[in-house]
């Protein structure tokens, strides 16, 4: 999937995609998405945004093994 | 089988049918997980084998319900014994469990992982080893009236409130579903619904009973919509039967990468909540008019789906303009096997064969919801309001109690304040439903008590429900507050504590436009 963007995942980014999702400001580099009122049906909107931007398939389980934007950034360089 | 007993009122048994199904297409597949098949006469040995384990009549049977075709011969084995199906969750916190179990006097599980002093565990016969030992009949099975499954629901005590359903209930549901469906011996039908609740039965029965294939594959539950979409292209699904909250997130995700869903699907069933009109114009748009849009609509006690209508595709009443934000999306017409009422308040009451036995152990919250007319027809009160459109289609306005939808499952409040208020820091609790980040959630207000460190209390709460209740249960929000606001008769006003609360929160739940804060959305229409 990476042939379809490069685009380094930052923390920033991701917090901005937690923001969105949750409506909340409320968001930091190691809030966890679940903590902050998130489900796995909202979930699904950060892994389309994600898949979206970054060109990186993650799963629900990968997910719910690091709900935090400094989580995912991890898991889509590792997918990369 | 030679027990091929008398037809039920309008319909056989659920069990005959499924027999008669493995005697027409023998060869045919009846079950593929990830590629693995069986057939219905692989199936049908299986089913029979457990049934004979299990033994004549062995009363309700907890099963570890999980998405293999593990869980498939389980609940058809108890049924072909004559026993009732109750799927106990192995996500749920282990005390949920056990009241569960112990709710139900269950003595019987099927299959590993409710392992419990008093319980008899029976395994199962294995799908990928040789032929099961022996091709007896199957043992004699019990009546039109006995229970099929138990399943709960939320309770107002916080202890789950069971929902006996019989025999008859299920089999004259799943014959109607058939048609409605259109199933035929050529579909592939996915597995998506949790076999902890009763819309897998929506799924599993009409499809195991029609000759058709029933595929579960684990990319349905990713999370991963591109992984969705692959999948359902792969195992050529046509029949789709999805929670409408996941619905409206499939939507927002095609409408957003401009994507259809692949030729194969011919059907999406959805059902849970109000669909939401905006989503129902989104799907319009896109290249979806030869897939048939099918809104379904009923409750756990009057077993499965009541009410349907096809809202888009083939076979949908033409509108004479598109759907839009605002709209009531109308719940549907009655199916053949069920009588409806509408009461002078607008609730709407079913009856006849569909409508279940009661709250096992639950005389009075029986007696509250299941009255008896005087022709003998039993009836049930879903606590809908409902308006009928002048084509006779109803729609759904709202609720007459306090109940609502998360992620399509319905949860009374008074539950979930029960939970809340048992905690030693909690000195008074309102909880309610609302709309948040753009999908129906739970959200409590939590007033402390003198001396609780109030600035934990909030993540103390969450974990403390995590480890008793199931994700259902937990709010998305729970704020901790100075007050709540009590009704002229001194009870907590669970809507005007929401008011008053609710610009105040944790900051979540605003600025989308979606009313939270202002205003309660229009609640829910019951389903499972």
């Amino acid at each position: 999937m990476s042939s379809v963007d490069t685009t380094p995942a930052d923390t920033d980014g991701l917090v901005t995609i937690f923001r969105r999702v949750l409506e909340t400001d409320d968001v930091a580099a190691d809030s966890d998405f679940f903590l902050l009122g998130g489900d796995s049906l909202i979930a699904t909107r950060v892994l389309s945004a994600v898949a979206r931007n970054y060109g990186v398939e993650l799963s629900f389980e990968d997910f719910v093994l690091a709900p935090t934007p400094a989580g995912l950034v991890e898991l889509i360089a590792a997918a990369r | 089988m030679t027990n091929n007993r008398s037809i039920h009122g309008a319909s056989s048994d659920l069990i005959d049918a499924f027999t008669e199904t493995v005697r027409r297409y023998p060869e045919r597949p009846a079950v593929v997980h990830h590629g693995d098949t069986l057939t219905y006469r692989q199936l049908g040995e299986l089913v029979r084998t457990l049934a004979h384990r299990l033994g004549t009549g062995p009363g309700v049977v907890a099963v570890p319900a999980t998405h293999t075709p593990d869980t498939v011969v389980a609940l058809l084995g108890i049924l072909a014994a004559g026993g009732a199906y109750c799927p106990v969750d192995p996500a749920f916190p282990p005390q949920r469990r056990q009241d569960m179990l112990a709710a139900v006097g269950c003595r019987t599980a099927v299959g590993p992982g409710i392992a419990q002093p008093g319980v008899r565990v029976v395994e199962l016969p294995g799908t990928t080893t040789g032929t099961p030992a022996g091709a007896q009949d199957a043992p004699e099975r019990t009546g039109p009236e006995q229970p099929a499954y138990l399943l709960f629901t939320s309770g107002s005590t916080g202890q789950p409130k069971p929902v006996v359903t019989p025999r008859r209930a299920i089999s004259a549901t799943v014959d109607s579903l058939r048609t409605l469906f259109g199933l035929t011996a050529e579909d592939r039908v996915l597995q998506f619904a949790s076999l902890n609740w009763d819309t897998c039965f929506e799924e599993i029965l009409p499809t195991l009973t029609g000759g058709a294939a029933l595929v579960l594959d684990r990319d349905a539950h990713s999370g991963s919509f591109p992984r969705f979409l692959r999948m359902v292209e792969r195992e050529r699904i046509g029949v789709l039967d999805l929670p409408t909250a996941f619905w409206h997130e499939l939507v927002l995700h095609l409408a957003e990468e401009g994507l259809a869903l692949p030729e194969c699907v011919r059907l999406l069933v959805i059902g849970g909540e109000a669909a939401n009109p905006a989503r129902l114009a989104d799907w319009a748009a896109l290249d979806t008019g030869r897939i048939r849009l099918l809104n379904t609509y009923g409750s756990t006690e009057t077993t499965l789906i009541t009410h349907a209508v096809d809202l888009h595709g083939p076979l949908a009443a033409a509108r004479d303009r598109p759907w839009a934000a605002g709209d009531r999306v109308p719940i549907g017409r009655a199916l053949p096997h069920v009588y409806e009422r509408i009461s002078e308040q607008g609730e709407l009451l079913i009856g006849g064969p569909a409508v279940a036995l009661g709250y096992l152990g639950l005389p009075e919250a029986t007696a509250d919801r299941f009255t008896e007319d005087a022709e003998g027809v039993r009836w049930y009160r879903t606590g809908d309001r409902v308006g009928r459109a002048p084509d006779g289609v109803l729609t759904h306005q709202g609720r007459l109690d306090g109940e609502f939808k998360v992620r399509g499952i319905r949860v009374d409040p008074a539950e979930v304040e029960a939970h809340l208020a048992g905690h030693p820091g909690v000195h008074a609790v309102a909880v309610t439903g609302t709309t948040l980040a753009g999908r129906s959630a739970l959200v409590a207000y939590v007033v402390p008590r003198a001396g609780a460190a109030a600035g934990t209390l909030g993540a103390d709460l969450r974990t403390y429900l995590r480890d008793r209740v199931p994700g259902h249960l937990v709010p998305s929000r729970i704020t901790v507050v100075p007050e709540l606001v009590l009704t002229a008769s001194g009870k907590v006003d669970r809507a005007g504590s929401h008011r008053l609360h609710s610009a105040r929160g944790a900051g979540a739940g605003r600025g989308t436009g979606e009313g939270a804060g202002a205003q309660l959305p229009e609640p829910e229409p019951a389903h499972h």
